[in-house]
């Protein structure tokens, strides 16, 4: 595995313009943080406040209007090529190439890799077994239900041993209990690897059991809190979804609450 | 990498899951398709004792002529269909995936291909018969000219119509471009191409018969132009039949063809 490199976001503004009117729509207002190599950290936000377009100019699919993300000083929208290997994605519908099996695709990203077969055929294998998947290799996508789609979107992300794993609302559309599975087995899996982890969802619950860092997104996207939980006082955790659903609720940051973030400027 | 780290807890296995995987298909007898075919015969076989010969021969006359129709006209015909039909693909195909990676290029051609399937078969024989002296390459002209632009845009469209969201899952992984158009775009087109086929054999078939009548010495097309002046209308219903035949058997073959490598699908 590449290793985990530090990420930095530094004045980050994306504006898109409808088509048609041509009207400017901020997507994201202004954002500075960074992210550890190896830290596990949750971005949580209401809808459109800019969490996938950061996501996706940080996978390198788009690219900031103003400012820029670095990942080991490198622009993975300009420099899209040096990321290969370096990280994978989960997204919030699982993907998968409709017309491979779960072993074909979870050995996809190897494959583009140019890994030899017979490896990428027993990594993708070991995924899968080790997500409780071995006896459905063969299953096409349409075999499988939404939570085992979910997961060999996992071992696909997971396979190429990724310094950066990104998971854009991943687990929300899943029931409750396949959901709470498999955010335990991206945290463990994540933590066995020691990979860089961000998960982007705007739910509080998910971003809690993460376990690491919170950084809550106002609209449009800038920080409207960084919490740290493992420094965060014990006793104001029993409060802290509270108190983040009062801050996305008044779009405003909670000043208490920004005297015990870790906030970390770029 | 060792993937030996603790499995994650396993997923029950889903019924539904375990359902799909053991109603893969098996051979299924066609009976709508034979009770069809038989109940047509024996109200055609009841109308031909009604009606006079001339008009509605019974099934034995059309047997007695199907057996003594030569083989080798059937053999030519399908050769021809069989030969331009590849090659059609093989232009329509190479057109489409130029015009896929080349915009201004589809933007010049894309009309010429539309002017081209908006003249009627017929004008197309009539210039072949003015243009051209060989026999053969006026057919194969015609057909090609007719069955290439719809595996062209067919080809194209289903291109062009690969998600945005399968497209940025792969593209996050960063393949090469020609990775990206031999994992993704164009195992993603199998459907629209064998969709395809079947609309272009069906075309095929009808379009030789009519460039055979015109110009042919050989063929289906010139057997049904011989019946016609003879006015043997039991060889025209046994060289109809035959090209019904011809058409329900190259159709099953594809049918199978395409249950095989559309396994994938629901």
């Amino acid at each position: 595995m590449t290793k985990p490199a530090e990420i930095e976001v530094s004045g980050l503004r994306k504006v898109f313009h409808q088509t048609g009117t041509g009207e400017a729509v901020v997507a994201i207002e202004r954002l500075d943080f960074r992210i550890r190599p190896g830290d596990r950290v949750a971005i949580v936000g209401q809808t459109g406040c800019g969490k996938t377009t950061f996501l996706n100019i940080l996978i390198g699919l788009d690219e900031p209007t103003e400012g820029r993300i670095t990942i080991g000083g490198r622009k993975p929208y300009e420099h899209f090529d040096d990321f290969r290997g370096v990280l994978a994605a989960v997204f919030q519908q699982d993907r998968l190439l409709l017309w491979r099996t779960a072993l074909d695709n979870v050995r996809l990203p190897l494959e583009l890799l140019g890994r030899p077969p017979r490896e990428q055929e027993e990594r993708a294998r070991a995924w899968l077994d080790r997500l409780g998947l071995g006896a459905f290799e063969g299953a096409y996508p349409h075999e499988l239900s939404g939570g085992m789609r979910q997961r060999v979107a996992l071992a696909r992300a997971f396979v190429i041993e990724p310094a950066l794993l990104l998971a854009d609302e991943a687990f929300g559309h899943l029931d409750e209990v396949t959901s709470a599975s498999l955010r335990k087995s991206f945290v463990e899996l994540a933590q066995t690897e020691g990979n860089t982890a961000i998960v982007v969802t705007h739910q509080l619950e998910e971003a809690i059991e993460m376990g690491g860092r919170i950084i809550v997104f106002g609209r449009p996207g800038h920080v409207l809190a960084d919490i740290n939980l493992a420094t965060y006082p014990a006793d104001k955790l029993g409060r802290l979804r509270l108190d983040i659903q009062q801050m996305l609720q008044t779009n405003a940051p909670d000043p208490e609450m920004a005297s015990l973030t870790a906030t970390e400027p770029a | 990498m060792s993937v030996a780290g603790e499995t994650v807890k396993k997923e029950p296995i889903a019924g539904e899951a375990v359902a799909a995987l053991a109603a893969r298909t098996s051979f299924r007898f066609p009976r709508e398709l034979v009770i069809g075919l038989v109940v047509f015969a024996l109200a055609w076989e009841m109308l031909s004792w009604i009606v006079p010969p001339f008009v509605i021969p019974g099934w034995r006359r059309i047997f007695t002529s199907l057996v003594e129709l030569p083989v080798d006209f059937v053999l030519i015909t399908l050769a021809r269909v069989a030969v331009a039909l590849l090659l059609s693909f093989a232009l329509g195909l190479a057109l489409a995936v130029a015009m896929y990676l080349w915009a201004t290029f589809e933007r010049y051609a894309r009309p010429i291909v539309r002017l081209f399937m908006a003249v009627p078969v017929i004008c197309w024989i009539l210039f072949a018969v003015l243009w051209f002296k060989s026999v053969e390459f006026r057919i194969g002209f015609v057909l090609v000219v007719t069955c290439a632009p719809v595996f062209l845009i067919d080809a194209l469209d289903g291109m062009r119509g690969v998600s945005k969201d399968l497209r940025d899952m792969l593209r996050s992984f960063r393949p090469t471009s020609a990775q990206f158009f031999t994992k993704l775009v164009l195992p993603a087109t199998v459907p629209v191409i064998i969709t395809s086929w079947k609309i272009n054999l069906s075309l095929a078939i009808r379009v030789v018969t009519i460039a055979e009548l015109v110009g042919a010495v050989s063929g289906i097309g010139y057997g049904l132009t011989i019946a016609q002046e003879l006015f043997s209308i039991a060889d025209v219903f046994a060289w109809t039949l035959v090209l019904v035949a011809i058409l329900f058997v190259a159709e099953g073959v594809l049918i199978a063809i395409e249950t095989r490598m559309l396994r994938w699908r629901t």
